[in-house]
């Protein structure tokens, strides 16, 4: 029986364990001294609107982390995960609206290209976990063992332009997306994406999983689906490359 | 505990000047024709926007690319390294406050801080300085942004800033405007 922080732990097995980014609605000398009570030091705080704080963490110890993470699981706060600067064993399709106008709202485009994202990564037999994640969705996909950077953002380039022509043939504007991806070799070190089980800050909601049927599930059937996914549609490395190397073919674009 | 918050560009540094004065060579690497870089270009120089009704733009991402070398260019005001230590020295806690965005260009700034042998204590990212401070209760900002300039009254936060040409409209009967940095040393608390 794996508790949550060990689901956590198992799923993120390859980010960074000593930098993580704490997001709250905390704030004042004091919470800084809480925070780096331990020998963590804190890099930089950013405050965002509706009085968001983030705080980045270098130097955590792994007791630290795991007081952090627990923090994260009773949802006292969010905890931001980073990637390993060299390889990993997840990616990550960060889609966001791109309209300045209303941005937080989830707009009909966005859901269309998880499920395109899906329908892709599909043909490959390859399952994607989506999480509801603030103004977008978190499509993310587990490999068996890490595989390079280079390699995971050239294959992310590829499913993305497909979801995105998919947007384009169905006549919707493909500048209405953003899609972000991670790891990224040039970002890797600096960008940050929540760890599951985290709540909006604004709304307070549980972020929750969107299963391949389209089904937004509650808390408690969204960590079992994590935990299920975590155990059985962890893909191949083998099958990640045959997928790559057919995507390459298709699309022959430099990354 | 004295606390104050200090901004970066055009307070420690000469970042719109640097903008100004600049030449940047068009490659393929920005992802645009040689007209719109010259075009962008230009807007950047005039501070305007390319119009889109998009967050993330071609002109977004080169505006931030621009701004990244300019971070990199930009020189230390004349007095601005040896204010900070005085205020260091002075026992001041020292507040970094800037608008640019630290988990892209963090590191960049915090090697020119270093580089500038400039001391702080924390570095935060705020679009909004002044409900940063409020919220922080730091009742010191220097920054050279006509809003935070005209509406840190309201607040109860003390503004100063370094007199340039955009500030020549700015009428605030509470910030200070200062042609030195030897001033402020006269006006804050030792």
């Amino acid at each position: 029986m794996f508790t949550k922080i060990e689901m956590l732990d198992v799923f993120y097995q390859t980010m960074r364990k000593d930098i993580m980014k704490i997001e709250n609605k905390n704030y004042g000398f004091d919470f800084i001294n809480k925070l780096t009570s331990g020998n963590a030091t804190l890099d930089y705080i950013q405050m965002e609107n509706h009085f968001i704080h983030k705080y980045r963490l270098l130097d955590i110890s792994d007791q630290q982390r795991k007081c952090l993470l627990q923090g994260h699981i009773n949802q006292e706060y969010n905890v931001c995960l980073y990637f390993d600067e060299t390889a990993n064993n997840t990616l990550c399709f960060n889609i966001d609206n791109n309209y300045k106008k209303n941005n937080n709202e989830i707009i009909p485009e966005i859901e269309l290209v998880v499920d395109y994202l899906q329908q892709h990564l599909g043909t490959y037999d390859m399952e994607a976990l989506s999480v509801k994640s603030g103004r977008g969705y978190h499509v993310w996909c587990r490999f068996a063992k890490p595989i390079a950077n280079q390699l995971l953002l050239g294959f992310m380039i590829r499913i993305s332009a497909k979801a995105l022509a998919s947007l384009h043939y169905n006549k919707h504007d493909y500048h209405s997306v953003k899609i972000n991806m991670s790891p990224n070799p040039r970002f890797a070190k600096i960008i940050s994406l929540r760890a599951f089980g985290s709540k909006h800050i604004k709304t307070d909601s549980f972020s929750r999983i969107k299963t391949i049927d389209g089904v937004l599930l509650n808390e408690e059937a969204s960590w079992q689906y994590f935990k299920d996914y975590t155990t059985n549609k962890t893909i191949p490395e083998q099958q990640f490359m045959l997928a790559y190397n057919d995507l390459v073919n298709v699309i022959p674009v430099s990354n | 505990m004295k606390v104050i918050a200090v901004d970066i560009d055009n307070v420690l540094n000469n970042f719109s000047d640097t903008l100004a004065k600049s030449n940047f060579t068009f490659n393929d690497s920005y992802g645009l024709s040689c007209q719109d870089f010259e075009h962008y270009l230009t807007l950047l120089k005039q501070d305007a926007w390319a119009e889109s009704e998009f967050l993330t733009s071609k002109f977004s991402d080169f505006r931030h690319r621009i701004h990244a070398q300019c971070y990199l260019l930009a020189q230390a005001k004349p007095g601005s390294v040896q204010f900070m230590n005085w205020l260091k020295a002075n026992d001041w806690k020292i507040i970094i406050c800037t608008k640019r965005n630290l988990r892209l260009v963090g590191e960049c700034t915090k090697k020119w801080l270093a580089d500038n042998h400039i001391p702080y204590d924390y570095l935060v990212m705020s679009a909004n300085k002044i409900v940063f401070c409020k919220l922080w209760n730091v009742p010191y900002l220097i920054d050279d942004d006509i809003l935070n300039i005209i509406h840190g009254e309201q607040y109860g936060i003390q503004v100063y800033y370094p007199i340039m040409s955009k500030h020549s409209s700015v009428t605030s009967p509470i910030a200070k405007g200062f042609s030195k940095f030897e001033e402020l040393e006269q006006c804050l608390p030792k």
